[in-house]
Formats: C-alpha cells, sequence, structure tokens
C-alpha cells in the first residue's frame, strides 16, 4: 500500500508542477489548459474506490487552492466531491474501454467545474460565458487526454491492480 | 466508533464539506451566512439568468439592424487608421528628437521610481484564475499593491500589480483578471475610465464609464491615470480594440487589447512605488 501512496503522490504533485510552470503553457489550447490534477484524482477515484478518491480530491485540491488565487474550498470542495462519486461506481460497473474512459472523463470534467462555477457564483463573482469559455473546452480537453494518461497509469500501478484481478 | 470507522466515507464527506463551506464563508466578501444570504444566493442566479438571456436577444436583433451602419462606420475607421498610422511614424521621429535634446541639454531620464527585476515561477494551475507567482518578495523589498511593468517592443506596459508578498516569491494579479480595477484614461483625449479584465479566460480587458462625449477610435492608446494611488500616470496599458455602445447606459464601454502578451511575458520589473496609503484606507473603509 505504502506504494500506491508514493505514486499516487509522485503523479498529483507532477501533475500540478505541469499545470502551473509558466514552461507548460504550450499545452494551452485556445485558452485552456488540461486539468491533469483532476485526471490523476478521477484515475484514482476510479481504481481505489470512494474513500481513496474524496481524501486524494480533498488533499488536492487543498493544494491547488493554496497556490492558487481561489478561495481556500473552492476548488477542494468540487474535486472531493467528485473524487467521491466516481469511487463509488469504479472499474467494476465503468468498463476500462477507451470510449467509458473518455465520457467517464468528459462527464465528471464537467460536473467538477459545473459545481466550481455554482460556488463561483455564490462566493466570488462568475459569468455564465465561463460555460463556453472554460467548462467546455477543458471538459474536451480532460476526456481527449483521459485514454492514453489512464494507459500510463495502469502500468504504474500493474501490481495492485493483478492483485485486485482487474488486469 | 465502530460506527464511524464502519461509515467513514460519510464521515470524512460531511467533515469536508463543512470545512470547505467554513472556509468560503469566512473568505467571501459577496455571501453571508444569513437567510437573507442564502435565499439571495438562490434566486440570484435565475435573475441573471433571466438578464443575460435578454441582453443575448437584443445584441442579436442589433446585430441585424445595424449592420449597415457598421459598414460605414468600418470605412470611416480605416481611413482614420491610416491617417493615425502617419501621426505614429511621425510621434517616433519626436520622440527621438525629443531624446537627443534631452541628452543635449544634459536632463535626467523621467523614471522616478526604482524598479526590481523579476522572473515569472508559476501561473495559476487552475482555468478559473489569472495570477503570476514571481519570484522577488519581501526580501527583495516587494509590498502589497506595488506596480508590475515589463517590456515590449521598446515601450513598457503595465502587467498588474501585486496582490501578496511572502519571503522570495510574490503573487501578481495581472490587468486581464476580472479581479483587478485600475483608474486608467485615454491617451489623447484624457477621458477617464474603469480597467478589468474582461473574463477568466479571454487576454483582454474592458475600459468601462467611458464619458459618451469620447471618440473611441480602434488602436487609440489607454494610459494608467495615477488616480487609486497605486499605478504612476501615464504607464501604458494597451489600445481600444472595439468600442461598446449601450443606448441604455449612460457611459460607453471599450475592450482593450493589452499591450503585453501574457502567452509570452517571462521578465517582469516591480516598480517600487508604495501605493497611497490614506487613500487605500479610505477604499477599505467604504469597502
Amino acid at each position: 500500500m505504502i506504494y500506491t501512496y508514493v505514486f499516487s503522490g509522485v503523479l498529483l504533485g507532477l501533475s500540478l508542477l505541469i499545470q502551473s510552470h509558466p514552461s507548460f503553457d504550450v499545452l494551452r489550447i485556445a485558452g485552456v489548459k488540461p486539468d491533469l490534477l483532476f485526471i490523476v484524482i478521477v484515475y484514482l477515484a476510479y481504481t481505489y474506490g470512494s474513500f481513496y478518491g474524496e481524501i486524494v480530491g480533498f488533499i488536492s485540491g487543498l493544494l491547488q487552492d493554496s497556490i492558487s488565487n481561489s478561495l481556500l474550498g473552492l476548488l477542494t470542495f468540487p474535486k472531493m466531491a467528485i473524487g467521491l462519486v466516481v469511487g463509488m461506481f469504479g472499474r467494476s460497473v465503468i468498463k476500462d474501454n477507451i470510449l467509458s474512459v473518455t465520457l467517464m472523463l468528459f462527464v465528471a470534467s464537467l460536473a467538477k467545474n459545473i459545481v466550481t462555477l455554482m460556488l463561483y457564483y455564490i462566493f466570488h463573482q462568475a459569468s455564465a460565458s465561463a460555460v463556453i469559455g472554460v467548462i467546455l473546452p477543458e471538459s474536451f480537453y480532460n476526456a481527449i487526454l483521459a485514454p492514453p494518461l489512464f494507459f500510463l497509469f495502469d502500468k504504474i500501478f500493474q501490481k495492485d491492480l493483478k492483485r485486485e484481478g482487474y488486469l | 466508533m465502530d460506527l464511524l470507522i464502519k461509515h467513514k466515507t460519510v464521515v470524512a464527506f460531511t467533515a469536508f464539506t463543512l470545512f470547505c463551506l467554513v472556509s468560503l464563508t469566512a473568505q467571501s466578501t459577496s455571501f453571508t451566512f444569513t437567510i437573507e444570504g442564502i435565499g439571495s444566493a438562490l434566486v440570484t442566479p435565475f435573475q441573471k439568468i433571466y438578464d443575460g438571456g435578454q441582453g443575448a436577444v437584443s445584441q442579436l436583433w442589433a446585430g441585424f439592424t445595424e449592420l449597415g451602419a457598421i459598414r460605414k462606420e468600418l470605412q470611416k475607421t480605416r481611413e482614420q487608421l491610416q491617417k493615425y498610422e502617419s501621426i505614429a511614424g511621425e510621434l517616433n521621429e519626436l520622440r527621438e528628437e525629443n531624446d537627443r535634446l534631452r541628452k543635449l541639454l544634459g536632463l535626467k531620464e523621467e523614471a522616478a521610481y526604482e524598479s526590481v527585476p523579476a522572473s515569472i515561477l508559476s501561473k495559476d494551475p487552475d482555468n478559473w484564475f489569472r495570477t503570476i507567482v514571481i519570484n522577488r518578495g519581501e526580501r527583495d523589498g516587494v509590498k502589497m499593491n506595488m506596480p508590475v511593468i515589463a517590456y515590449s517592443g521598446g515601450q513598457k506596459a503595465v502587467v498588474g500589480k501585486v496582490a501578496e508578498v511572502r519571503g522570495s516569491v510574490s503573487r501578481v494579479v495581472p490587468i486581464i483578471s476580472p479581479d483587478i480595477r485600475i483608474g486608467v484614461k485615454l491617451m489623447d483625449s484624457n477621458y477617464p475610465g474603469l480597467l478589468s479584465g474582461l473574463s477568466s479566460r479571454s487576454t483582454l480587458c474592458i475600459m468601462d464609464y467611458i464619458s459618451k462625449e469620447a471618440h473611441l477610435g480602434r488602436n487609440t492608446f489607454v494610459v494608467t491615470s495615477g488616480q487609486g494611488g497605486v499605478f504612476p500616470a501615464g504607464l501604458i496599458i494597451g489600445v481600444v480594440e472595439r468600442p461598446i455602445l449601450v443606448n441604455s447606459s449612460a457611459y460607453q464601454r471599450a475592450v482593450i487589447r493589452p499591450l503585453i502578451d501574457f502567452g509570452v511575458v517571462e521578465e517582469v520589473f516591480i516598480i517600487k512605488k508604495e501605493p497611497d496609503k490614506d487613500l487605500l484606507e479610505l477604499l477599505k473603509d467604504t469597502e
């Protein structure tokens, strides 16, 4: 289990670094970059269940909130909630193929961004233009990146997946 | 205890949700945890959706009816642009001559404030916010609300202002962030306005509260007015991209294209100008 914790931490740290470093601004398409941290959270929740998903979502969200200019909790809550929901379904319900993974990431990203928009609206100030400007493009972007990244993560967590009988 | 362990997922979810709600409520300025606050938060989204929908229909209708007028305006604007391009060339010649004469007379450069060079360390990891983290902090004498500039095409232009200072790093809110408010004016006519970011994703700004008397020609320079106590007067922000005329409003607005390209900027300068304390205290009191 230590192996799982260490690699989860490394993956989350790396994705946060890639998302925040200006050198990776090349990842931006139409002004939007993918939420790699969220893809990792969804993968971990999908593989290890709802409890692990919500814990990972909460810790990563807190980290992101602390290095972002957002109010503490604004990015944490959606990540934690989606971690929990995705974990409730997991690998036993959502089959591990390209179409299911793409669709799962699209729906999860959409839900995360809608919750963020609502919180943003209530506690800060938000504009409906974010639906077209941020929510839809980011959800598409995350969904497209999900299958190759999930394939890569499957290789990293191969040992755990074999033990659980998923491989 | 066994019950808590058995339902650890629900317990953790409840605890985390409470933490987030308390944290957000404590930091928020636009939400109060009262019956009125909750009621307002529930009703206002629907009011805004209705208002937004009505605005979109009006704009669509205006698009059909004002097409002819826009064509004429475009022709006029093109002619004006040619005129301004020739003026820009003359201005450059005058600037060079001015510099040469200043040197001959032994006059000092106009730079009144010391500045600290800094590199951009990171940008906001989320698509919802636009802040920049730079490698200069309290140890380098950086303070809250100090203006940050950069050079673009040999001209210095505003990047944003310092919003958070730590030991060796600071967070800068750029002018393209909807959270910033800067007192600005049109360079050629001195008409004032208030500038902020257009949206959380756009790289453009919006200048509001411009008198309807002002002529908002394309590529008109917008500079800081010096009011507000943070930015010195005369720093270039950008140029007018397009005017927005709302018949029901007493003012007009303009979309501004910043001179700085925020996608490529890597080096910035923090101007060591301390904000006008009396003015900032007055603003805090009114908040």
